[in-house]
């Protein structure tokens, strides 16, 4: 692999590049800007332009505040690219990022999409093309039927095949909606109604798949990076089963979970199966630790949130590597050259309040101040003085932690948070807190079914 | 039956946009840019722009925009005090809310006199009880597009009742009728915000007036 990557031609690099995101997400594609020699220019919204974060930077405003007319607006966003002379953008995860139809309107008007091809992105984001194509590479997925059902009857058939309880989904979910749990044969016919129905109101799409319903499981995915020459790397995984709502809260690495040949196995399939669709870039696979197996749920074909998690343990910057495999570089590293070392932990910071039922809560940060310390990165693009604006998700920063051991990693992090400051508005810090100091958390005695230690 | 080879031609039914109006130092008014995009064909200093009247194009990915004046511009056409202008591009890229022009609405005043009204009545508030925003975000009369708005005008109020929800990042709550200053039962006077719209906390929502005994005889069927 190491020979493929080595002796080849110097490849222009980008001069310009559009940030189309905001926030933390933008102070991320910054910073590997700044590291590249490359000038990013930031979209940004009303409500973000005379945010401390892009103070001596470039920017264009692109709308009003609501997401639907700024940093959804694809028109104008390209628009923005193209008058600001920029030769690619990067998506940041939200947004546009996992949306075909933008990476083709970017394409169509010179501007190369930091991301995968629109069509292997197409392809992941419908669910049962994605679980048929990685069947064939070779990944376990749920137990369920193959591919969209026809009627209940169908419906009831495939479940007392795979056994309850079961879970109806809908073919173009997403956030929890359009998904139903049926206990035994009697139920199968009014889930499949109610889950048809939620469908159609919310994605305009009333077709569900089966898959066995999986309690107490936990949540591991896969962090894969790919070139366009066909060389394709994982980063080790990251166990994600800390969430509240379907949103994660807690992120680690390596998962405390998962036996090292399963570990093995998966790594190994997860690269072959993101060669076989022809990835490029950075991806990541979702998967549910079943009884020791790990079963394939999805795919997200961008970056996301928790990737510090693995550039801390693997020390490789993955925006950087992004943003040079689109400018045409192959992987400036193999697999053999991915040393996972140590453990790391991140937190993500939302302004909610915990007193009130984790309301989010925007308002004027008075003071703020970042943690630092030995195994400690931060980050963030909030500053004393910044306003968090009501219109966009709460996030304020991440903190991500390292050390030799878990032990050592949840120290620090404990550290870490103690020593964030936030006036202003309530943060998340005292349930990160509590679930850091849990019995069950520590012992790594928990699953997606409950928050450990609340 | 369908039309054949219909083609929408962007030169039979040019796209329009309006540029937005802001209020600038000395009563003078600045229009905005509606988008972003290329803009070009300003109209010079010392012409004189009304509403509905276009005032430049837009390209945006090579689609030209015609730009018209907002309702309530009118003015002369002054050059920008902050732009020397000595030599302006053909085209310049703006930004959504770039300055694009600034109109002198004071040159026009004595012709148009006639027609000035007073201040319109904005969004303020004229008496009575007013039940304000618990917190930022945007406002929602209703559950749902197409569902009836929880409530209408002549309504009456008692505490805990839903008058609207407000989104707060991506999440909602309901907002219910109640508080201290107000009345245990009330009759909505007035809905102060339009659906959809962004309020700031302590914003007024609904004007109310209280509804006393004599009032809550005419609502209710007559004692026999």
């Amino acid at each position: 692999m190491s020979a493929k990557t080595r002796g080849t031609p110097a490849v222009p690099m980008f001069r310009r590049l559009m940030v189309a995101n905001r926030g933390e997400v933008a102070v991320r594609i910054a910073r590997a800007c700044d590291l590249l020699g490359i000038t990013p220019v930031f979209a940004t919204s009303t409500a973000d332009r005379d945010a401390g974060y892009l103070r001596g930077r470039e920017t264009v405003c692109i709308g009003a505040a609501r997401s639907p007319q700024s940093y959804l607006n694809m028109q104008a966003i390209v628009q923005a690219a193209r008058q600001s002379e920029c030769t690619a953008l990067h998506p940041g995860w939200g947004f546009l990022s996992e949306n075909p139809v933008f990476a083709a309107l970017c394409e169509a008007h010179g501007v190369t999409f930091i991301g995968p091809p629109a069509r292997a992105m197409h392809l992941m984001g419908k669910k049962t093309p994605a679980k048929t194509a990685m069947r064939a590479a070779g990944l376990a997925l749920i137990p369920g039927s193959d591919g969209i059902l026809d009627s209940v009857e169908q419906a009831r058939e495939v479940a007392d095949r795979v056994g309850y309880p079961i879970l109806l989904k809908a073919e173009s979910g997403g956030g929890g909606r359009g998904m139903r749990i049926a206990r035994g044969p009697d139920e199968v016919a009014s889930a499949y109604a109610d889950a048809q129905a939620e469908a159609i109101a919310a994605f305009g799409d009333g077709r569900l798949y089966l898959e066995r319903l999986i309690e107490g499981g936990r949540h591991v995915e896969i962090q894969i990076m790919a070139d366009r020459y066909g060389n394709v790397v994982h980063l080790g995984e990251r166990d994600c089963t800390v969430q509240r709502n379907h949103q994660k809260l807690l992120e680690e690495s390596p998962s405390p979970s998962l036996s090292p040949d399963e570990r093995e196995r998966t790594l190994a399939a997860a690269v072959r199966a993101a060669a076989s669709i022809g990835y490029v870039g950075a991806g990541t696979m979702e998967f549910l630790l079943d009884q020791g197996t790990l079963r394939f749920m999805e795919m997200n074909t961008r970056l996301q949130v928790e990737h510090s998690v693995s550039e801390v343990r693997s020390g490789r910057d993955l925006v950087v590597e992004q943003i040079r495999v689109a400018a045409g570089h192959p992987l400036s590293f193999g697999q053999a050259d991915v040393v996972l070392t140590g453990h790391a932990i991140e937190c993500r910071i939302n302004a909610e309040d915990p007193a009130n039922n984790f309301k989010p809560a925007p308002g004027k940060i008075v003071r703020w101040h970042s943690p630092t310390g030995e195994g400690v990165r931060v980050d963030t693009h909030v500053d004393s003085g910044y306003e968090v604006p009501p219109h966009y998700d709460s996030l304020l920063c991440k903190v991500i932690t390292a050390g030799a051991t878990r032990d050592e990693a949840i120290g620090r992090m404990i550290a870490a948070l103690g020593e964030l400051v936030c006036e202003g508005v309530p943060t998340t810090v005292p349930l990160h807190l509590q679930i850091l100091r849990s019995p069950a958390f520590r012992s790594n005695h928990y699953d997606t079914r409950a928050i450990p230690g609340i | 039956m369908p039309v054949k080879n219909f083609v929408l031609d962007a030169r039979l039914t040019p796209p329009v946009l309006r540029a937005r109006l802001a209020a600038g130092p000395d009563g003078r008014q600045r229009l905005l840019a509606p988008g972003v995009g290329m803009f070009r064909g300003a109209p010079d200093p010392g012409m004189l722009v009304g509403p509905d009247q276009a005032i430049g194009a837009l390209e945006i990915l090579g689609v030209v925009h015609h730009v018209l004046a907002p309702v309530g511009a009118g003015g002369l056409v002054v050059a920008p005090e902050d732009a020397p202008r000595t030599s302006a591009p053909a085209r310049r890229a703006v930004g959504f809310d770039d300055l694009l022009l600034v109109l002198d609405p004071s040159a026009t005043r004595s012709e148009s006199a006639a027609n000035q009204s007073g201040p319109a009545a904005g969004p303020g508030v004229s008496g009575g009880a007013v039940l304000r925003a618990p917190t930022s975000g945007r406002f929602y009369v209703r559950s749902g597009p197409g569902k009836p708005a929880f409530v209408s005008v002549g309504a009456v109020l008692e505490p805990g009742q839903t008058v609207g929800l407000i989104e707060v990042m991506k999440t909602f709550s309901r907002v219910l009728y109640g508080g201290d200053a107000l009345p245990s039962r009330a009759r909505v006077v007035r809905i102060c915000q339009a659906d959809e719209s962004d309020v700031a906390q302590g914003d007024p929502l609904l004007e109310v007036e209280p509804v006393d005994a004599a009032d809550d005889q005419n609502t209710k069927p007559h004692p026999a």
